[in-house]
């Protein structure tokens, strides 16, 4: 049976079935994302950090409008030249359509993938330093021949397996170790398996909780984990995420970061941070920083006399978030080079590649107490601009793929029943004009303001 | 709405028209939002009502909600009240919900 009501109107809505449709749908979309704008609004009015304006990249982030709106014209065009019976411009426009959304997806991943790579770490005094890890970061045990083992009888979160939480991260060949009956074994899932049900058995009889392993690697051995790839560690020993322990030597748990930025908007003294040690950016830089907001604020108190200082969130910004874009502190008076300000620098995602032009620092992990990319675990804003581009994203796929199947797979419609396709694709494009509406309000909400 | 052929061919010229108008307003918004204005909520105002003027001509002629049927208009009259609702609900965020709803008065602070 055919759906009625497809091509002509319904007499009493005045309307074909699937527009009526298409608005409900749209109408609950409005709802989703509405959700959303009132949760950034929420985070933003409770945001207790300076919430970040112009950070993203503005210019890719411009082009990616520009990229929306051509493709939303181009579809509205398409649903026009098919309504004419223009069969090659209505395939045209599609086509634009489709790519358009490509386009803009690719520049997203850029966006996105820049993100990823970029850090943030937040320095005792408050300080939060922006740049990239080139190694990484990992904490380096040496002298480790101790392992401790535990398996809980009763199924349990936290069970030994050494397998995928230990091994991975041992530098160097695979370890032999000795057990305490003194056989010499090499660590795999079969002798694991063995040792475990053994320990178990022993346990069981002694009617103890949990059976314990002892191992004492015939060689010392060296780590290099992640912090978030193991439970805790100290000076002496690394727990692992499946509760083995091992004792050894920290011998590394500083931080290499190629600094690209430094902001202090959040330390009462900004040119007393901590980032201005002798042991990190020193001197040279503090006297660059200084130069540099120094020469912000004189410049707002000559064009604007009247204002507040202390209120103008974009001077917090320019005087006191110092981008660092050569590896040696610029020469006297050259600190402020742009005259626009610091925005003309923003800290945009797109410079992969230009690690080398910024100083060094190895941080100890004394002086920092949190560090994260640029991803949702870094503060709202992030979180919020994941959740709603991430969405977004989702939906110009899906409106890609559906506007791209009424140009490849629909011949057949368009060859004998036009109207009804043209119906198809307004549908389809009110979708696509709804997705490019809410970018509408994504673009200076997430980017300018 | 029965579309007839000249309405059709005359509203192209319109699509391209709005499509650089659009375009237009968004080199706008990027510009106002780097004008120092008074207070940066001014920013966000002047770059809100920006928005949705953009949005308002995308609904209305690319949307073609400028002749549509009044059942649309129905729907669309459900949402954005509710909408409007879920906006504002951060009022009860932003002010202290005991002043708010004027169950005692906050002593002036010095």
């Amino acid at each position: 049976m055919d759906i009625p009501y497809t091509v002509h109107a319904r007499p009493d809505t005045g309307l074909y079935n699937a527009k009526i449709g298409i608005w409900l749908f749209l109408a609950s979309e409005v709802m989703l994302f509405g959700g959303l704008f009132s949760a950034y609004i929420f985070l933003r009015v409770g945001a207790d950090y300076p919430w970040p304006v112009h950070d993203l990249d503005v210019t890719l982030g411009f082009i990616n409008t520009v990229v929306l709106i051509a493709s939303s014209v181009t579809v509205v065009m398409a649903w026009a030249m098919l309504k004419l019976r223009k069969f090659g411009w209505y395939r045209i426009n599609m086509a634009i359509t489709v790519i358009c959304a490509g386009l803009f997806m690719y520049n997203k991943s850029l966006e996105y993938r820049a993100k990823f790579a970029h850090y943030a770490v937040k320095l005792t005094d408050g300080t939060m330093l922006t740049g990239h890890l080139p190694h990484g970061y990992q904490v380096k045990f040496e002298g480790a021949t101790e392992f401790n083992l535990s398996v809980p009888l009763k199924t349990s979160a936290v069970s030994a397996d050494p397998i995928g939480h230990v091994l991975p991260f041992i530098e160097g060949t695979a370890p032999k170790f000795k057990t305490e009956d003194g056989q010499e074994i090499t660590l795999d899932e079969a002798s694991f398996k063995a040792l475990s049900a053994e320990a178990v058995k022993k346990a069981a009889a002694a009617k103890k909780g949990t059976a314990s392993i002892k191992l004492i690697a015939t060689t010392p051995i060296k780590f290099a984990v992640k912090p978030s790839e193991i439970f805790a560690y100290t000076d002496t020993t690394i727990t692992f995420r499946d509760g083995t322990t091992v004792t050894g030597k920290l011998t590394d748990d500083k931080m290499t970061l190629e600094v690209d930025g430094v902001d202090a908007r959040g330390v009462a003294q900004s040119d007393k941070s901590l980032a201005f040690d002798h042991r990190y950016l020193g001197e040279a830089w503090q006297k660059a920083f200084v130069e540099n907001r120094d020469h912000h604020i004189t410049k707002f108190e000559k064009d604007y006399p009247t204002r507040d200082k202390t209120r103008s969130a974009t001077l917090q910004k320019e005087s006191l978030f110092f981008k660092l874009n050569s590896a040696e502190p610029p020469a006297a008076g050259a600190a402020h080079g742009d005259a626009h300000g610091g925005e003309a620098h923003a800290p945009a995602g797109g410079h992969g590649e230009a690690h080398a032009h910024h100083p060094t620092v190895v941080l100890e992990k004394k002086d920092f107490t949190f560090f994260s990319n640029f991803t949702p675990k870094l503060n709202t804003y992030y979180a919020i601009y994941f959740t709603l581009t991430g969405l977004h994203g989702l939906h110009v796929i899906a409106g890609a793929l559906v506007l791209l199947y009424f140009l490849a797979f629909d011949g057949k419609r368009l060859r004998q029943d036009p109207e009804h396709l043209a119906n198809r694709v307004e549908v389809g494009g009110l979708f696509w004009h709804f997705v490019d509406l809410v970018w509408i309000f994504l673009f200076p909400l997430l980017y300018l303001l | 709405m029965a579309d007839n052929i000249e309405a059709i061919q005359k509203s192209i010229k319109w699509y391209l028209i709005i499509g650089g108008i659009l375009i237009l307003a968004s080199g706008a918004t990027v510009w106002l939002s780097y004008v120092e204005l008074p207070t940066h909520s001014l920013n966000i105002l002047v770059g809100m009502i920006l928005a949705t003027i953009k949005a308002t001509l995308v609904a209305l002629i690319f949307m073609h909600l400028n002749h549509e049927r009044s059942m649309i208009y129905k729907i669309l009259l459900f949402t954005v009240v509710l909408a409007v609702v879920l906006f504002a609900l951060f009022i009860f965020a932003h002010e202290d919900p005991l002043v708010f709803s004027g169950f005692y008065a906050p002593v002036e602070q010095q």
